[in-house]
């Protein structure tokens, strides 16, 4: 416990570093703007600002990046309450019962009550980061190849039972995913494979370009053919931003509700604020007297949601500073922010680096404190920035987004593979087939594939080694019966349900 | 989404394997066709030996279980109802993807089949990229979008170049 206590405060004082606070301040503010656009998600946002960050040092460039994350949830609760579109498909929830009590006049306690659970969810979650990190490396360091594969399979089957749709088109998605992720040198021989002979494949396809492709490329394809969006801003001026008393009292319960579950659902690979947020939803509407003021202003739709939305959104950073592996397409992104940085996420983070380990999480609090404090004012400045017409949005992202590609290798290529992964995004969307799993099973391929060779090898080609190490035989039980269960109609049905009510 | 999910006659059809959700249908078999191209571009890579793996058979695994299951998915098309195909747009994905190819070519210049295409620079790509990418829209204003292209790249040179000083070329050079 003491050992905890003075971690924090190493945290503390790095974070607390003037230059640390403010990269930790323009990251939030940076994005919250991007949060409030609609049309740019929270992926796409950070590929596109890697670049940004190359000039700083790397505590300064993880905890701006991470500032980054969790502000963009904070803005888009903000367009979810005031204009009835979500800006990132974590606040897609929120609308629900965020719009209705704007309309009602209660805007300032919708934006409110959100700012304020999501203050308390980051709060609890960096704590139980802070805690959880220690144990769970020395975990990771009993862990072997056949553990960590499967606990990366464990990670792909929540990603495709926590994907909206069918489980079958998510299984597709993952094997296209992990099929693409194979293209280029052989990790052990060198050898190019899949590349037709393109030296420009020999290293791979970029993650960053599968990204942009696939969520911001192809979103920007998808909005230009929807004809435009009716755009129901509140136009009242925002008044009286506190709660009132029977508010707090009304959404306390959902708000540590939507924390304890954001907080095991953001830990989970395959997770994450998504997910967390629509589950927040489900279990208040379910736990509520009278399920039926769900949808006209009840205010723990918003409390619960937006709680759970962003302590998974600081509980993701667990896997992957304990373990290495990235829960999802965000934490991805940062590995990707680390390399660059010559830093390799995993357990060897925490011993070899405590002051960025540490830092990193202090500085959460630290950006949580800034949004709420920063955002409530602000709400009429990000009300204005709506008022700017996609019509000039949308050339301004792609051009950003070109840049942002280009920058980070300095390869045209890459920029052409981003276009084609546009396409490729648009194409699945025609067909209903989700890009998220995609992504993760894309980001986890090499891995994976790195440990079967390696557990394969070590097993000398015995396959039984999945099964009969008891850590792995755990993870892979938990693995197939997780997908009997999602397989079984009945309960297909139940998640159906669950996810129609984002549709309307 | 789309509520003429129903709109095939109810009753027994002609077919008996009607294609009764021909998004799945198409995509499956779409996905087979990747797994095959990807077989196929595999196919001089080694396989096991002895217990180590050999470069090539991860990626046929893998291509394997996608044909199993993108033929799972064709089948369940055939069995379950499901939307009718949407149609594609044209207009946008064509400036979109246009806009970030001029992009790619004009910043460093390249050379495309016997043309070379000599490097133009940051402002002239960013600005050209805009510009194309405009036109993707519904309603185009010819002056708003002239000053917000000169805008956006003023705010790129000014941001990457000047600010985040990264290696970029700002002019063209022939």
């Amino acid at each position: 416990m003491n050992d905890l206590f003075s971690n924090l405060w190493l945290g503390f004082s790095v974070a607390g570093s003037p230059v640390n606070l403010g990269f930790c301040l323009l990251g939030a503010l940076v994005g919250t703007l991007v949060g409030v656009l609609p049309g740019i998600g929270t992926v796409a946002t950070i590929a596109m600002l890697l670049p940004i960050t190359f000039g700083l040092d790397p505590v300064g460039a993880l905890i701006m990046l991470a500032g980054i994350y969790y502000g963009a949830q904070y803005g888009g609760s903000t367009t979810s309450i005031l204009v009835n579109i979500p800006g990132e498909a974590t606040s897609v929830i929120t609308c629900l019962d965020g719009h209705e009590m704007a309309k009602q006049g209660r805007a300032g306690a919708a934006l409110s009550i959100a700012a304020i659970g999501s203050f308390f969810a980051g709060c609890v979650a960096t704590v139980l980061v802070a805690a959880l990190g220690e144990p769970l490396t020395k975990v990771a360091l009993e862990f072997g190849p056949a553990e960590y594969f499967a606990l990366m399979l464990l990670g792909l089957i929540f990603a495709v039972v926590l994907a909206k749709g069918s489980v079958l088109k998510s299984v597709a998605m993952v094997m296209t995913g992990l099929l693409l992720s194979t293209i280029g040198s052989d990790i052990d021989t060198g050898v190019g494979r899949m590349t037709l002979g393109m030296p420009e494949l020999l290293d791979g396809i970029g993650f960053t370009n599968v990204a942009m492709g696939l969520f911001g490329f192809a979103e920007i394809i998808r909005n230009l053919e929807v004809s435009a969006v009716n755009r129901d801003i509140v136009q009242s001026k925002i008044k009286g931003l506190m709660p009132t008393r029977k508010d707090l009292k009304d959404s306390a319960w959902p708000i540590a509700r939507g924390t304890v579950l954001g907080s095991i659902l953001g830990i989970l690979p395959g997770g994450g604020a998504v997910v967390s947020s629509f589950a927040a939803y489900t279990l208040e509407k379910k736990l509520a007297k009278d399920p039926k003021r769900f949808g006209h202003g009840a205010i723990e739709g918003v409390a619960g949601p937006e709680s759970a939305n962003n302590a998974a959104a600081q509980t993701s950073f667990i896997p992957l500073l304990t373990l290495g592996i990235p829960p999802n397409a965000v934490m991805a992104l940062m590995v990707g922010a680390m390399t660059i940085h010559g830093i390799i996420p995993g357990p060897q983070v925490m011993t070899k680096q405590p002051d960025l380990f540490w830092g990193m999480i202090a500085s959460m609090w630290f950006g949580n404190l800034m949004l709420v404090i920063i955002n409530l004012p602000l709400v009429g400045v990000w009300v204005r920035l709506l008022r700017v017409p996609y019509r000039i949005l949308f050339p301004s992202i792609i051009v950003f987004c070109c840049i942002g590609i280009y920058s980070i290798d300095n390869s045209a290529s890459d920029v052409i593979i981003a276009a084609l992964f546009g396409l490729f995004g648009y194409w699945l969307m025609k067909h209903d087939f989700e890009p998220a799993p995609l992504v993760l099973a894309f980001v986890l391929g090499p891995l994976m594939e790195d440990n079967l060779r390696r557990a394969m090898l070590i097993a000398r080609g015995d396959t039984t080694v999945f099964v009969t190490r008891p850590i792995s035989a755990v993870l892979i039980a938990i693995s197939v019966a997780l997908l009997v269960i999602a397989i079984l109609p009945m309960i297909r049905k139940r998640r159906e349900e669950v996810f129609v009510e984002s549709e309307n | 989404m789309a509520e003429s999910t129903k709109n095939s006659p109810g009753g027994g059809g002609v077919f008996p394997l009607r294609i009764r959700a021909p998004r799945d249908f198409f995509g499956g078999l779409a996905l087979i066709a990747l797994a095959l191209f990807a077989m196929w571009a595999a196919r001089d890579l080694s396989g096991v030996s002895g217990y180590s793996f050999g470069p090539g058979t991860v990626p046929r695994l893998f291509a394997s279980l996608l044909i199993l299951i993108g033929a799972a998915v064709a089948i369940s098309g055939l069995f379950n109802d499901g939307p009718p195909l949407e149609s594609y747009a044209l207009r946008g994905p064509l400036y979109v993807v246009g806009a970030i190819v001029a992009f790619a070519l004009l910043i460093r210049g390249a050379r495309v089949g016997g043309i070379r295409i000599p490097e133009f620079g940051l402002i002239i790509a960013t600005f050209v990229a805009f510009m194309i990418a405009v036109l993707g829209g519904t309603k185009i204003r010819l002056l708003e979008s002239l000053i917000a292209a000169a805008a956006m790249t003023a705010f790129c040179v000014v941001l990457f170049r000047y600010l985040l000083q990264l290696p970029f070329p700002l002019w063209p050079s022939f």
